[in-house]
Parts: structure tokens; sequence; C-alpha cells
């Protein structure tokens, strides 16, 4: 299961890009990763663990601006294309549960 | 849940950023990233790894088991939390003025567990499970006329032939059971520290130079399942007899296996956290029984 969260925050004021800056902070600190400028994604092992992820954000999120959380199945994190250039690069692997570094 | 088991075994720098665990391989490869709360169980094996402070801080927190080896890539010494639980104090107390007859019962309930866990093996692999299965019902308070001994005997030279002698500095595969052990009783030393109890203090081992008697006890009937990946392990490389990277990741799969669990299937690192639950409610009577898993 992964969770994505979209974000369009206002930057007009400092106090604004303050917020917006924050909500970037607090979502890296839950572990998430930055798949493009304002959207992030990350693993989470199950549904119940899904849960607990997006109710931390909803407990985060800023004052004003727009944020979409999505959550969708390894099986459809899987059909993702992507597309550096014209050039089509292959997804990064999730994690799995025995990592070797 | 079940956490992710990770393993260095190269070189390389361990922090800690934004609370996610951060290894910097220092050779110009990709900087990777975990998050430290998904994490359940970590070896350390090459003796280049360099590991901050805070990130150790950061690891205690969520409780994980941090098992780092010596100059010969072996499991030697572990992290463990001084304060895993928050009734930590009071489960101590209740384990450690546990009476004789409620331990001798959990033993009790321990080597049947065991002894059954063992013949369910020998069935897997096709081989004699009798009279196993007879030993494990009838198991005394206490294991009092060592049952656990005469299962045993049939046992060891069943799965790795007449000539198998289970000595930890015996020949192979004696050595792949000793790093399958220590990573087990890493991760239920874990376990028990989450549950609040104190991994001193067994109910059946209490040899003075043991810092991990509770954990030897309740790793008992989850030894079969460390038994079964070496077997398979000792199937896959019949030549090998030497420990190299493939089989100690092997090993390490152990921690995910599925094991039965009251009519459900579970995770082996979860199975363990409701094992060790249940043996913090035994101690303080909220519960007769410790949950064991059932070999599948």
């Amino acid at each position: 299961m992964w969770l994505f969260v979209f974000f369009d925050l206002p930057t007009n004021t400092k106090k604004e890009r303050k917020a917006a800056a924050r909500f970037r902070k607090d979502l890296m600190r839950d572990g998430f990763s930055m798949m493009q400028y304002s959207v992030y994604n990350r693993h989470c092992a199950s549904k119940e663990s899904a849960d607990v992820h997006e109710k931390r954000i909803k407990n985060f999120i800023p004052e004003k601006g727009q944020v979409s959380i999505l959550r969708i199945t390894d099986k459809q994190y899987g059909n993702i294309v992507n597309y550096w250039g014209v050039k089509e690069d292959p997804l990064p692997e999730g994690p799995k549960q025995l990592e070797i570094f | 849940m079940l956490k992710r088991t990770i393993y260095f075994s190269s070189p390389g720098f361990l922090s800690v950023k934004d609370m996610q665990l951060v290894f910097d391989p220092k050779n110009g490869s990709d900087v990777k990233n975990v998050p430290v709360e998904d994490i359940g169980f970590m070896i350390l094996e090459n003796q280049q790894i360099t590991v901050s402070s805070p990130l150790i801080e950061e690891l205690m927190n969520h409780n994980v088991a941090v098992v780092f080896c010596d100059s010969r890539h072996h499991p030697q010494s572990m992290l463990l939390n001084m304060e895993g639980h928050h009734q930590q104090t009071e489960i101590y107390r209740q384990q450690i003025t546990a009476s004789e007859p409620l331990k001798k019962n959990l033993w009790k309930q321990t080597v049947a567990a065991k002894i059954a866990n063992q013949a369910k093996l020998l069935e897997k692999i096709g081989a004699d499970p009798n009279p196993l299965p007879h030993l494990a019902s009838r198991v005394k308070s206490g294991d009092v006329d060592n049952r656990e001994g005469m299962a045993a005997r049939v046992y060891w030279q069943r799965i790795f032939g007449q000539s198998f002698l289970r000595d930890r500095y015996g020949k192979w595969p004696n050595a792949l059971l000793n790093y399958g052990y220590i990573v087990l009783r890493a991760a239920v030393a874990r376990a028990l520290t989450g549950s609040g109890l104190f991994p001193s203090f067994g109910i059946f081992h209490h040899n003075r130079y043991n810092a991990f008697c509770l954990a030897d006890d309740i790793m008992e009937p989850y030894r079969p399942f460390v038994d079964m990946a070496v077997w398979n392990v000792c199937e896959k490389y019949p030549d090998v007899t030497e420990m190299h990277k493939e089989i100690k990741a092997e090993m390490l799969q152990v921690l995910s296996v599925d094991v039965g669990m009251k009519k459900q299937t579970r995770p082996l690192m979860v199975a363990i956290t409701h094992t060790t639950a249940s043996l913090a409610a035994c101690f303080t009577r909220d519960k007769k029984n410790i949950e064991y898993p059932i070999l599948i």
C-alpha cells in the first residue's frame, strides 16, 4: 500500500512560506520522500499503517492551501510509467521486508 | 505490524535526519533513507560502519533490535532499551515474584509447544515424527522427567543424519544453527522488553552467566523454525560448509516466515510479540496460557 500526498500551498507572505516549509518537513519526518515538487509518497506495510499516517497528516495540514491524499495498492504503484524527458525511467523499487545494504 | 529487517554488510555511515535512518555508503553510491519507525530488526555486520548517537536514541525510542557482529561476522552484542513499556516496573515485580508453581506451569507449556513444533517439522521434511507427538502431550509440570531431552535425541538425528551432534562448536551445520538462534534470540529479547519484561530472569534457564535467560526460555518453541531454515539451506546448498552473504540473508528471512497462531497465520516477528504479551499477562495472572506458534 502506498500513500501519495499532493499539495498546492500559498507562498505569498512570510507566514505562508513558513507554514509550507513546515508541512514539507513534517511529511519528511513521517517517512515521506519527494517524488516531484509537491508530490510526496510513502510505502505503508498494511492498511492499518496507512490509516496511521493518513491521520498524522490530517493533524499537520496547514491552514491555507490544498492538500490531497491518495492511497494506492502495490500493484497500482507498479503500473506507474515514468518519463524523464522522452526517456522512460524505471520506477524506484519499493521497500522489501528484508533489505541488505 | 510487520516491521522491516535491515542488514548492513558494507562500510558506511549511519545517522538520523528528520527521524529517518540515513545510510551513507561513503563510496559515491546513493544515500538510502529508511523510516526508523518501520524498522524492527537491524544487523550491523561490517566493522567499518559508524553509528551516530542520535540514531541510537531514535532506534531505542522505537524499540528496534540492533545487533552488532564481531570481526568474524558473527552476531555478538545487541542494544537493549532500559525502558520498553509504560508499566515496566510493575511487570518486573510480578515477574520476579512469580511463584514456583506458576513458573513450572509456564515451562511445561513451553516444552510441550517446542516438542509439538519439532514433530511438525519432522513431518514436514518427510521424517517419522513418532514418538514426539506422544512426548508433547505428556509433559509434566516443570518438565521434571526431561521430555525435552528425550525429544531432542531423536529429533536432531532425523533432521541432519545419524552422525549429527548438536554442539555449539561442532561441525556444519552447527554454525548455521548458532547464527539463526542468535538472530532469533535478539528478536525475542526485543519483544520481551517491548512487553515490559526483564530478559534476565527466566522461568527455567537460570545460568548466572547468561543475561538473557527469559529470552532463552521463550525462544524454545521458535527454534524449530530456525531448524527448518537451516534444513532448507542445507538442501539448497549441499556443498557449502561456510557462511556467505546469501546464506545469511536466507537465515534472516526466518523472521518473516508464516507461523500459525490461534487459527490465524502471522509473520514470525509479529507472533513473538503476541507470545511475550501473553507471557506478561500470565505473570500478572490475567491469563493462564502463553500463546505459542504452530509450525505450518
